[in-house]
């Protein structure tokens, strides 16, 4: 858990992605992944919690997201790269953009 | 293979004449103990068995008789269908055949949909189960189809494509068979779909009539539609859990789903007729009458649940009844002959509303409903989950009584602004957070409850786990029901007291069922965590309930 936390300090995400990109990632994320992973990922329930999510491992989202993971279906059919990217950068960057 | 060749042959014949079952036994179904032929244990869906040889001084004898793994990790939701000595089972995977006597597989045939299919499924990917008529067994595919089976080999008849998938639609509900008609409804509300039902030639696969449950510009019902938008297109109002059927009305009666999207600005009106329940007419889909229970639904009160029919005695005088323990906290008893409303009372925690005014039958929002309507977070009762979800409850007509695992449960809830409608995708708007929770209230209940005052005869609180899973009422004095944590539970339908416990391999979310062969009663559930209530608790069960289907039939140990 250290080096996760030490990883994400490093990896400081929020600050490589542009404030259009955050806003398509949160509609994104508000109408697609939101009824399972919780609003604002506030209330993840039985999804996994996004707010844990390693902020160093953004090829294993984008491949997660991508081709689906477990319960969670593939969407790389449905979004195109660029908005999984869009999506990664919200996740990551979440906290830039809500204050909790 | 010469001597079984004659054998193979006779049985062959024979088989014919047993499977060419009618309409007249789908009629009788519950007279003939033998066989479960429709969903809801009898058009009148009831889950009531007037069997009694396991009762609540015999039930410490219930044991194991075989189990059969089903090899789906989707969950099992399903109730399973039994036609002289053969059962049928399906899941969001499979169709299984097995032999009651012994719990062999018989046949099984498996579906092949894409990967990416549950995008489109809101709240499990799972089936309810089969129907069965003329020699064939009809189900439900993920990605939008009907298909038939031999009922003998499993062989495929004909699969017939509802509507496409990709668009939002799937089917997880078990076909209805009335007046020789193949009846399906549909999902995808949360994914603004027009809903709709369907009636289907059994023999072919043929359509013979659609009906939508959301009138199209010109048809009456359409005026309570904006008129200055098409939200009447993206309006939900689907149908996932099978109509009732009164064969002697001719009417059918299909519970009708949620608006989309749940936020409800862009849709002023009352939204016939999503969160209504429709009587139908199977041969040709006409609607006789309506009722709705939630105007302009801005909850996700989806109205699909079961509607249970009875012969009631109100105010000393015999009324066919149907009743429905609806998502919005009532207990609503119609009159189903006309659709007139005799009782609706509040069976749960209910804030949105303060009654049903019962003059124009329509509920009376309160203060919550306002500031939900505005926008505002909201403490929400019940939540969209509703005072009880699909979990079907059973009724004792020699009680009187319904029985059903209720919830409890209030959530923070907020509608937000609407965005443009994309197909296949997401159509809600909403934020729906947990509220804190004292410590000790129940989540949920199981109880027993008269129809027309809502009162609860008795009620077992439950503090772990929510039960999403169906009852059954037995002449034995029994319910029988299971816990997300795997056990099959049998209670003294008197008390509410747990009489009999049975541990099986994954937690139970699916509808149990009672039959007789050679005169010995058998009590069959599936065991196979998923469904909604997988998705809500994964997080705390996953460590507890390992996933993974089965079938599970018991009897009473011999003396």
């Amino acid at each position: 858990m250290a080096s996760l936390g030490v990883a994400a300090l490093v990896c400081a995400p929020a600050a490589a992605q542009s404030p259009e990109q955050l806003k398509t990632g949160a509609e994104i994320y508000e109408r697609n992944c939101s009824p399972c992973h919780g609003a604002r990922m506030l209330d993840p329930q039985g999804a996994a919690d996004l707010k844990k999510f390693p902020h160093d491992q953004r090829e294993r989202f984008i491949n997660s997201v991508t081709r689906g993971k477990n319960q969670m279906p593939p969407w790389g059919d449905l979004l195109k790269p660029e908005e999984v990217e869009a999506l990664w950068a919200y996740v990551a960057g979440a906290e830039s953009v809500h204050s909790h | 293979m010469k001597f079984i060749a004659p054998a193979a042959a006779v049985l062959l014949l024979s088989a014919t004449a047993v499977t060419a079952q009618t309409l007249d036994e789908l009629k009788n179904d519950g007279k003939n103990p033998d066989n479960i032929l429709t969903y809801g244990m009898g058009y009148a869906q009831q889950r009531y068995s007037p069997l009694k040889q396991i009762d609540t001084s015999t039930v410490k004898r219930l044991v194991p008789v075989w189990n059969l793994s089903l090899n789906n990790d989707w969950g099992e939701q399903a109730q399973p269908i039994v036609y002289n000595g053969v059962m049928y089972v399906t899941n969001a995977r499979a169709t299984v055949a097995i032999d009651v006597a012994t719990g062999k597989q018989i046949w099984k045939q498996t579906l092949d949909w894409p990967p990416d299919t549950p995008r489109v499924v809101c709240c499990g990917v799972s089936n309810k189960g089969a129907a069965i008529y003329n020699g064939k067994v009809y189900r439900t595919t993920l990605d939008a189809h009907v298909v038939a089976y031999d009922a003998k080999t499993g062989k495929e008849i004909w699969k017939t494509k509802v509507a496409e998938w990709k668009d939002g639609f799937s089917l997880t509900v078990a076909p209805l068979v009335a007046n020789g008609v193949l009846i399906t409804g549909i999902s995808g509300a949360e994914y603004g779909v027009r809903g709709f039902i369907d009636g289907w030639d059994p023999e072919t696969g043929k359509q013979l009539w659609r009906h939508y449950t959301i009138p199209a510009r010109g048809e009456k019902g359409n005026e309570t539609w904006p008129q200055d938008n098409n939200a009447w297109q993206t309006g939900g109002g689907s149908a996932w859990i099978t109509g009732s059927y009164d064969p002697e009305l001719d009417l059918m009666y299909w519970g009708i789903g949620n608006p989309a999207p749940w936020a409800s600005q862009s849709r002023p009106g009352d939204n016939l007729y999503t969160s209504s329940v429709l009587a139908m007419r199977p041969k040709t889909g006409e609607v006789a009458w309506y009722y709705q229970f939630t105007p302009n639904d801005a909850y996700d009160y989806d109205s699909c649940w079961e509607l249970i029919l009875a012969d009631l005695n109100v105010q000393g005088r015999p009324r066919k009844v149907a009743m429905q323990l609806n998502r919005n906290g009532f207990l609503y008893v119609l009159d189903r002959t006309n659709g007139a409303l005799i009782s609706a009372k509040a069976y749960g925690k209910v804030n949105w509303a303060s009654h049903v005014d019962m003059k124009t039958g329509r509920p009376v929002e309160t203060e919550i409903a306002r500031s939900i309507r505005s926008g505002k977070p909201t403490e929400h009762w019940p939540s969209t989950r509703g005072a009880k979800n699909w979990e079907a409850a059973a009724f004792n007509p020699q009680t009187g009584l319904l029985y059903a695992n209720t919830l409890n449960e209030g959530r923070m809830y907020q509608h937000l602004e609407t965005k443009p409608f994309v197909v296949g995708q997401r159509y809600m708007f909403i934020e729906n957070l947990p509220l804190p929770r004292a410590a000790g209230e129940p989540i949920g209940h199981i109880e027993a409850i008269d129809p027309l005052t809502a009162e609860k005869k008795w009620s077992v609180p439950l503090t772990d786990f929510q039960m999403w899973s169906a009852m059954l009422a037995t002449g034995g004095g029994l319910l029988f029901t299971g816990k997300e944590t795997g056990e099959f539970i049998a209670l003294d339908a008197g008390t509410g007291k747990q009489l009999w416990q049975f541990q099986t391999g994954s937690g139970i979310n699916a509808m149990p069922v009672t039959f007789t062969q050679n005169g010995r009663q058998y009590v069959t559930v599936l065991s196979g965590v998923g469904g909604l209530y997988w998705n809500i608790a994964r997080e705390q069960l996953k460590d507890k309930v390992p996933q993974g289907g089965s079938v599970w039939t018991f009897a009473l140990m011999p003396d």
